[in-house]
């Protein structure tokens, strides 16, 4: 659910410095220059990037543009391909079964530990290719009159991975409208250390 | 544990006196409070509140919930001690309703619903009228809670804050 329907969830940011007047025009280039690609056919563990905000399967911005009124609406995509660990435990047993037999066959009693760890990476590598990424979108809007941008999560992870995704994206830097960043939008710079020196109230 | 950030165990004490205060003044004033343009709205915590006390290893939390309780298992958290550190607020303006959940350390917003916008476009609709209309709506709420904090926040340095969290004893040693 998000910011279109149901109820939302997401975490405000605004941009610190000034947005230089020529990015406005180039808003829709560099969102394709770091746009999602695509690893259905690959055995990459994950991608991300951005996708239109209407359909998470338009990369380029085919249907609808990204600026809505005095907003720019987009989404971020991340795929991520996980193998359940029960499955590649058994993968690997069978994996390392095999190899016993045949170290048996070559008169050894053991499989190393180097080899071992190579059949684990092998089994990793064959299971993720058969495993179909699971996509996420989380979406994005920016107030381009407030410099005030929403993610549409509020997990520490994945704000980390949108704030550089973004930083990267526009060369802008965000930070996160926390009680304190709220508290020194209402005092002032100047105030700043009172409140680094506030002491903890002790309601009882 | 260690801060993932500078400045967050400031945004986690911050941010929960907030709460707290909020649901002490909440009661304390029938859930009135001016908006940004000086007009009333209300606003309610209700149905569910997270209150915390304690750090490191003896954190300790309590999450109590209700549709129509007095929460006072949270409430009595708050007499040892405790803060409220996640909470449901529902806000009213005229007819128009909004119920959010605000986490105190980093004000990060869930189970955000707005009034009922209209989702079936007429034909000659803005196609992007439904996004403007919900984005409207959420910062609508939004400019509600910032002014309440706004408040908090002046009071908290200010000389009243004394005489507030004399009230707050009261409110709780009546909880």
């Amino acid at each position: 659910m998000g910011f279109l329907a149901g109820a939302a969830a997401f975490t405000r940011y605004r941009i610190t410095e000034p947005v230089p007047d020529a990015l406005w025009a180039e808003v829709t280039d560099r969102l394709k220059k770091h746009a999602f690609r695509e690893i259905d056919d690959t055995a990459d563990e994950r991608s991300f990037g951005w996708v239109s905000f209407e359909d998470m399967l338009d990369a380029a911005w085919r249907e609808a543009p990204p600026q809505k009124g005095a907003y720019i609406a987009f989404s971020l995509r991340l795929d991520t391909r996980r193998v359940p660990p029960a499955v590649y435990k058994k993968h690997f047993l069978l994996a390392l079964r095999d190899e016993e037999r045949k170290a048996q066959e070559a008169g050894r009693k053991f499989v190393s530990r180097e080899r071992k760890k190579e059949l684990r990476e092998q089994v990793k590598l064959r299971l993720m290719v058969r495993t179909l990424p699971i996509p996420a979108v989380f979406e994005v809007a920016w107030n381009t009159q407030t410099g005030v941008i929403w993610l549409g999560s509020t997990t520490p992870k994945l704000r980390s991975l949108f704030e550089d995704h973004f930083t990267l994206t526009f060369n802008l830097h965000l930070e996160p409208l926390t009680p304190t960043r709220l508290a020194l939008d209402v005092l002032g710079e100047a105030r700043a250390r009172e409140l680094d020196n506030l002491e903890p109230t002790i309601f009882i | 544990m260690e801060d993932a950030y500078i400045g967050q165990a400031q945004d986690a004490a911050l941010g929960r006196e907030f709460l707290t205060w909020l649901w002490f003044k909440s009661e304390e004033k029938n859930g009135m409070f001016p908006g940004p343009d000086n007009l009333d709205f209300a606003l309610y915590v209700e149905q569910r509140v997270s209150v915390q006390g304690g750090e490191g290893e003896s954190l300790e939390t309590a999450t109590v919930s209700g549709r129509m309780s007095e929460l006072r298992e949270a409430r009595l958290g708050l007499t040892t001690g405790k803060k409220v550190s996640r909470a449901l607020l529902r806000l009213e303006r005229d007819a128009e309703a909004w119920q959010v959940t605000v986490k105190a350390e980093d004000f990060s917003l869930s189970g955000f619903k707005t009034p009922k916008v209209e989702t079936k476009p007429e034909e000659g609709d803005d196609p992007d009228a439904l996004f403007l209309e919900r984005i409207f709506l959420l910062e609508k709420a939004l400019g509600f809670l910032d002014h309440v904090f706004a408040g908090f926040v002046r009071l908290r340095l200010s000389p009243q804050w004394a005489e507030e969290c004399a009230a707050i004893r009261v409110w709780l040693a009546k909880s």
